[in-house]
């Protein structure tokens, strides 16, 4: 989705910013480097980074920003578990963009990745 | 009382997010599909309990979970076959197969059960999740309402996808001709779909953490949000690639 909404917005980002790297996070997208490491500790349940992140975040962006950002991450922390628990597979494996993120991310080494192509 | 109270919370938690948490604690504790109220209080206090429990730490290192022997710490209000289900889809859902549902279903977990159960889980830990987030305590959980469960089965079911049975892309008719407009039926959305007030309170929630189904698709900006749709994207994305999910 991110890579869609890009091409969409027509912004340039860089995808590997999913991945964890800082700098690719900022590109385009503005507190990006502190949004993906403020997700990354909520994904993580890092008690020693979440706070620092969520400080950081809150210095750069304001609270409105922390809370709507929280809500999107815990969001996603329930999304990923409904999908594995279940075991769908993905929707789109054939799609272009859907290879190439799936390369540029090594998203088929997941464990997760069975479900969608096992069947 | 009254739950998700934020008025003395250093941000200014938008009134949308504590009028649908509250709405899902009404729903927690009254009964269910296929659990009492009892019994679903009883699963999120077990969603709780699974973040500090020794055996799942200790099972999440090993190759196998499906042979590492132990016993896990919990409340004592669930059978232990429910209870692992719950704290696997808290700690080790990347690894829950189908033959790990099938066998449950022979030793009395039946589907409806488990993905009810799998709805009452990712919702509690989902809003918990948001507490810890921003370094709030999470809420008091709700006081279980008297009742039988409804014993609902949708009438239109299908094996394509998944570990269970699901309504299918046109199988959004009569009773459950709210579950979602014609094309917007994305695998996800389908997974909880047995049960369908799962999918239900699903939506509710996820509408005000992240955006309502219908706005899910294409680029949307919500304007009562002030994050934009690539940020979004990208704190869903590294949540995602944390969690290992390839969905």
């Amino acid at each position: 989705m991110l890579r869609a909404s890009a091409q969409t917005s027509e912004t340039e980002i860089d995808i590997h910013g999913v991945g964890g790297d800082a700098d690719s996070a900022a590109l385009g997208i503005e507190f990006g480097a502190q949004l993906m490491q403020f997700a990354e500790a909520v994904a993580n349940r890092d008690q020693e980074k979440l706070p620092e992140t969520r400080q950081a975040l809150l210095d750069v962006a304001g609270p409105r920003v922390l809370v709507d950002a929280a809500g999107v991450a815990a969001n996603f922390q329930r999304m990923v578990r409904i999908a594995d628990s279940i075991g769908i597979p993905y929707d789109d494996t054939t799609s272009d963009m859907s290879r190439e993120v799936r390369e540029d991310l090594d998203l088929n080494s997941f464990a997760s990745a069975q479900h969608t192509f096992a069947s | 009382m009254t739950y998700f109270e934020f008025g003395a919370v250093p941000y200014p938690i938008r009134e949308d997010i504590s009028d649908a948490y509250r709405a899902y604690w009404e729903k927690l504790a009254a009964p269910g599909t296929w659990w009492t109220g009892e019994e679903r209080v009883a699963i999120a206090e077990e969603t709780r309990n699974a973040l500090t429990c020794r055996y799942c730490a200790e099972r999440k290192e090993a190759l196998s979970p499906y042979t590492f022997p132990g016993e896990h710490d919990h409340s004592g209000n669930l059978p232990e076959l429910v209870v692992d289900a719950v704290h696997r889809v808290v700690t080790d859902q990347t690894r829950i197969t189908q033959s790990y549902v099938d066998d449950n279903v022979a030793r009395d977990l039946s589907k409806e059960a488990y993905v009810e159960l799998v709805g009452i889980v990712v919702a509690v830990f989902s809003i918990d999740e948001f507490h810890r987030a921003l370094g709030l305590p999470v809420e008091e959980l709700p006081e279980p309402l008297p009742g039988q469960p409804s014993q609902y089965r949708p009438s239109h079911l299908s094996e394509d996808i998944g570990f269970v049975p699901t309504v299918p892309p046109e199988g959004a008719v009569g009773d459950e001709d709210d579950l979602w407009r014609t094309g917007f039926a994305a695998n996800v959305i389908r997974a909880l779909t047995l049960v369908p007030n799962a999918l239900r309170e699903w939506r509710a929630i996820a509408a005000v953490q992240y955006l309502a189904l219908e706005k899910m698709r294409g680029w949307f900006e919500d304007d009562t949000r002030v994050i934009n749709r690539l940020q979004m994207e990208l704190v869903a994305g590294r949540v995602s690639a944390v969690n290992e999910c390839f969905y």
